[in-house]
């Protein structure tokens, strides 16, 4: 018979650990609360019949943030065969508040507590088979982390799944809420089972408004809130709020022996104080970002890249396969495809990996250190003063490999509104896949300066801040972030294997990408590029000995080129017409929306990169060539500010869950991105050339409308409330 | 009684009030922030602190540690 056993826990007490060791998967496990934001399925080692199920961290049945929302909706409608709650051994008291409310749901529960090996490590002792006596259910000590007592606990588990054994809580609240529960019971319809009667009086107390999707009729318990509500002077969730921690409180005595300390502060406090430091906590976060982004960019990433851009693929791979194909005599057409299509177009972008694994390296050991909730926790005090909270910077940082995943952790943000200014905001910092445009762009007109990159994360960060203000300005956007409370878990020393493991399973999605999007890609282009219109009739066009103003001529018959042309115009008042180019640049743009890394690809083809692939940095000379240094940083800026790529903008419909917002964030990321590319090109070319015009006269207009919106007064506007009950219900 | 924020690091107070939307303060009791209950601060930085909740450390910001009362 098929199980369904359900890991369910507080936030970062190590349920994807568990998840991974009993199902032999490889999810990621960060230290900080809310890595896990969406259920994951995974079979029982050596049970075929065993679904293991692993859930968001919650603190409650109650849910707070969207994430736990996805957690308590599996346990109360989908009803797993048993749980095993897994419970942080060293934080035991404020776990064993969300054991309390999962014995409630009457589904069988075995507890694991785990971390045993620190507890052990601290002196502590934890009793549990008094615990397990005081709580009514089967518990066993585990350390999900070293793998001691994991396969006891699955076992006992799905022992327990199959003898479907009626299961009451053992726990008991003071008798005048005793009674008052008793008493919502009875009201409570018949076609719900006894064992679950608790759960739903309990909730009904709590006048939790999703209760009634659950039941078929809503019993009147108004009087017995009154009542309670009356005896206590509080109300009723509060009440039952205090009445678990009193239980607990009564019974921890017994349960767990904890050694005398000498210190008050643990080693984490003692980092904490440092790190959180009033004066020193800037300078330290700031110099950590230097570090990740210096190091993967500007120098191990930028060597490794350099060489696999320039040594392996221009020396050996491009030369190699032309000659082998030429070799074999394939047709020419197929070796152009293969060559100039192919090898070229896909070349381009698999050079960047390496750096993309250097950064990612640095990603996963600041998630699994312990450190992101702290960033969080600095970055509180200035992001609010843009409108967010601190909590949008975790995204951000994330986002900073792969826009998808950081979209995806905006789950963890409380407020509606905040979440949704950071879902738009997000993918303006430059993801992985934008490293290769700003390396490009860099090494074509800015004569490799480092300064390119690192404005182009400015750009990002000053895009984010802006839109924080102006966002916030509108009505839809009014009103204060939520107010900033985060756990923070103790510092700890990431496991290698997490890390690597983390570094290539992102890294082998960019280089899966290469092999199917942008391959795929690459070909329709090379196809597009290569057929078109030669004297009045369609055909194969053939660029064989053509060079400078010839080839150019030819390649504007092509299909591409008649498309591109066709949209070529909405690019002028960027600058990127020189030389009747500019369909070549407008196709890179939107090209970039399948994959920000197309946009390289692209260029690759268009100009040739195989052609002179002696010199792997010839396709800078073609292509400073098209652009004046002024269009072509209005160019990097338009596409790291425009709208992400499919998989990106995909994310965002799915956190969004609304198509208007949806289009919303995509024309303000489109619109934006084209203003600010704009007043680049007119006012820089203003300062360098001296050419003043229409355009001209617009960037300013747009300036100075740029400006108002940043600096209008602003009028607090408290009437909307977004109402967080009704998102959670449309999820 | 008095706002956390006034409170110096090192210190271990009773908690004698929590304040706050009806939310936040829900959730401020499920990371165990509940009268009588005890809070420690660990360190403290205009107002954000970081305390020391049923051996959870937690981070709250300055708006909502005002709103805590000891």
């Amino acid at each position: 018979m098929a199980v369904k056993i359900a890991l369910a826990g507080n936030p970062n007490c190590g349920k994807t650990t568990l998840f991974n060791a009993l199902t032999g998967s490889n999810q990621f496990v960060g230290n900080w609360p809310g890595v896990t934001v969406e259920k994951k399925e995974g079979r029982l080692k050596g049970h075929k019949d065993v679904t293991i199920m692993d859930l968001p961290g919650i603190y409650s049945l109650s849910p707070y943030t969207l994430e736990e929302v996805v957690a308590r909706n599996y346990l109360v409608a989908d009803r797993p065969d048993a749980i095993i709650n897994i419970v942080d051994g060293t934080n035991i008291e404020r776990n064993l508040y969300l054991s309390t409310q999962i014995m409630e749901l009457g589904i069988p529960v075995i507890m694991a507590v785990n971390m045993m090996d620190i507890v052990a490590k601290n002196g502590d002792v934890i009793h549990i088979d008094k615990l397990s006596q005081k709580l009514g259910c089967e518990v066993v000590e585990i350390s999900a982390l070293k793998g001691t007592g994991i396969t006891k606990a699955a076992e006992k588990a799905v022992a327990l799944a199959h003898q479907k054994k009626k299961v009451t809580p053992a726990h008991a609240f003071a008798s005048e809420v005793e009674d008052i529960i008793a008493k919502v019971e009875d009201k409570i319809s018949s076609d719900i089972p006894q064992e679950q009667k608790r759960f739903f009086a309990i909730k009904l107390l709590e006048k939790d408004d999703k209760i009634s999707e659950l039941l078929s009729l809503m019993p009147d318990v108004s009087a017995e809130i009154r009542e309670l509500e009356d005896h206590f002077d509080d109300d009723t969730e509060s009440i039952i709020t205090n009445e678990r921690y009193v239980y607990i409180s009564s019974i921890i005595g017994e349960c767990l022996t904890k050694a005398k300390k000498g210190e008050k502060l643990s080693t984490s406090d003692k980092i904490d104080r440092f790190v959180t430091n009033r004066f020193f906590a800037l300078p330290i976060f700031a110099l950590v970002m230097f570090i990740v982004y210096y190091v993967s960019i500007t120098t191990v990433g930028g060597f490794l890249t350099d060489w696999t851009n320039d040594t392996l693929f221009g020396e050996w791979i491009v030369p190699g396969a032309r000659t082998l194909l030429e070799n074999i005599h394939c047709a020419g057409w197929l070796t152009g495809l293969v060559v100039d299509g192919i090898i070229s177009g896909v070349g381009a972008v698999l050079g960047f990996v390496p750096q993309m694994l250097v950064l990612f390296i640095f990603l996963a050991f600041l998630e699994s250190c312990g450190y992101m909730s702290r960033i969080a926790f600095i970055m509180d005090r200035i992001f609010r003063k843009f409108g967010l909270s601190g909590k949008s910077f975790i995204p951000m940082l994330i986002g900073s490999g792969c826009g998808v995943p950081g979209v995806m952790a905006s789950r963890t943000i409380e407020n509606d509104r905040d979440r949704k200014m950071t879902i738009m905001t997000t993918t303006f910092v430059p993801c992985g896949a934008k490293l290769p445009i700003i390396a490009l762009i860099a090494g074509a007109f800015f004569h490799n300066s480092g300064w390119v990159a690192w404005s182009a994360y400015f750009v990002g960060v000053a895009a984010i801040i802006c839109s924080g203000i102006i966002l916030k300005k509108t009505k839809m956007f009014a009103g204060d972030p939520a107010p900033f409370v985060m756990e923070l878990p103790a510092y700890h020393w990431p496991t290698v294997g997490n890390v690597l493991r983390s570094m290539w399973e992102r890294g082998w999605s960019f280089i899966k990408k290469a092999g199917t999007i942008i391959l795929l890609s690459t070909i329709v282009l090379w196809f597009l590029m290569n057929f078109g219109w030669s004297n009045g009739t369609f055909g194969m066009l053939d660029f064989d000995g053509l060079e400078g103003a010839a080839l150019e001529a030819a390649q504007a018959e092509c299909v591409l080129a008649k498309v591109g042309s066709a949209i070529a115009w909405i690019f002028a008042p960027l600058g990127w017409t020189k030389a009747g180019n500019g369909w070549k640049m407008a196709v890179a743009a939107v090209s970039g929306l399948i994959a920000k890394e197309n946009v390289v690809a692209t260029f690759g083809q268009l100009f040739g990169f195989a052609e002179v692939a002696e010199d792997g940095s010839e396709i800078w000379k073609s292509l400073s060539l098209v652009m004046t240094p002024v269009a072509a940083y209005g160019f990097l800026v338009f596409n790291l500010l425009c709208a992400p790529c499919f998989a990106a903008m995909g994310a965002i419909k799915r956190e969004m869950n609304n198509v208007k917002w949806f289009w919303f964030a995509i024309g303000y990321q489109c619109i934006l991105a084209y203003i600010v590319s704009l007043c680049i090109y007119q006012i820089g070319t203003l300062i360098t050339v001296g050419t003043f015009g229409v355009g001209t006269v617009v960037a300013f207009l747009l300036i100075i409308g740029f400006i108002y919106l940043l600096f209008r007064p602003y009028k607090e506007s408290n009437t909307l409330n977004f109402d967080a009950k009704k998102t959670v219900s449309a999820k | 009684m008095m706002p956390l924020t006034m409170c110096k690091a090192g210190e271990e107070n009773e908690i004698k009030k929590i304040g706050g939307k009806e939310e936040t303060r829900r959730h401020l009791e499920n990371l165990g922030f509940v009268v009588g209950g005890k809070v420690a601060v660990i360190s403290e930085t205009d107002g954000n602190m970081i305390v020391n909740v049923k051996e959870a450390r937690v981070a709250i910001g300055k708006d909502m540690a005002n709103k805590i009362m000891i």
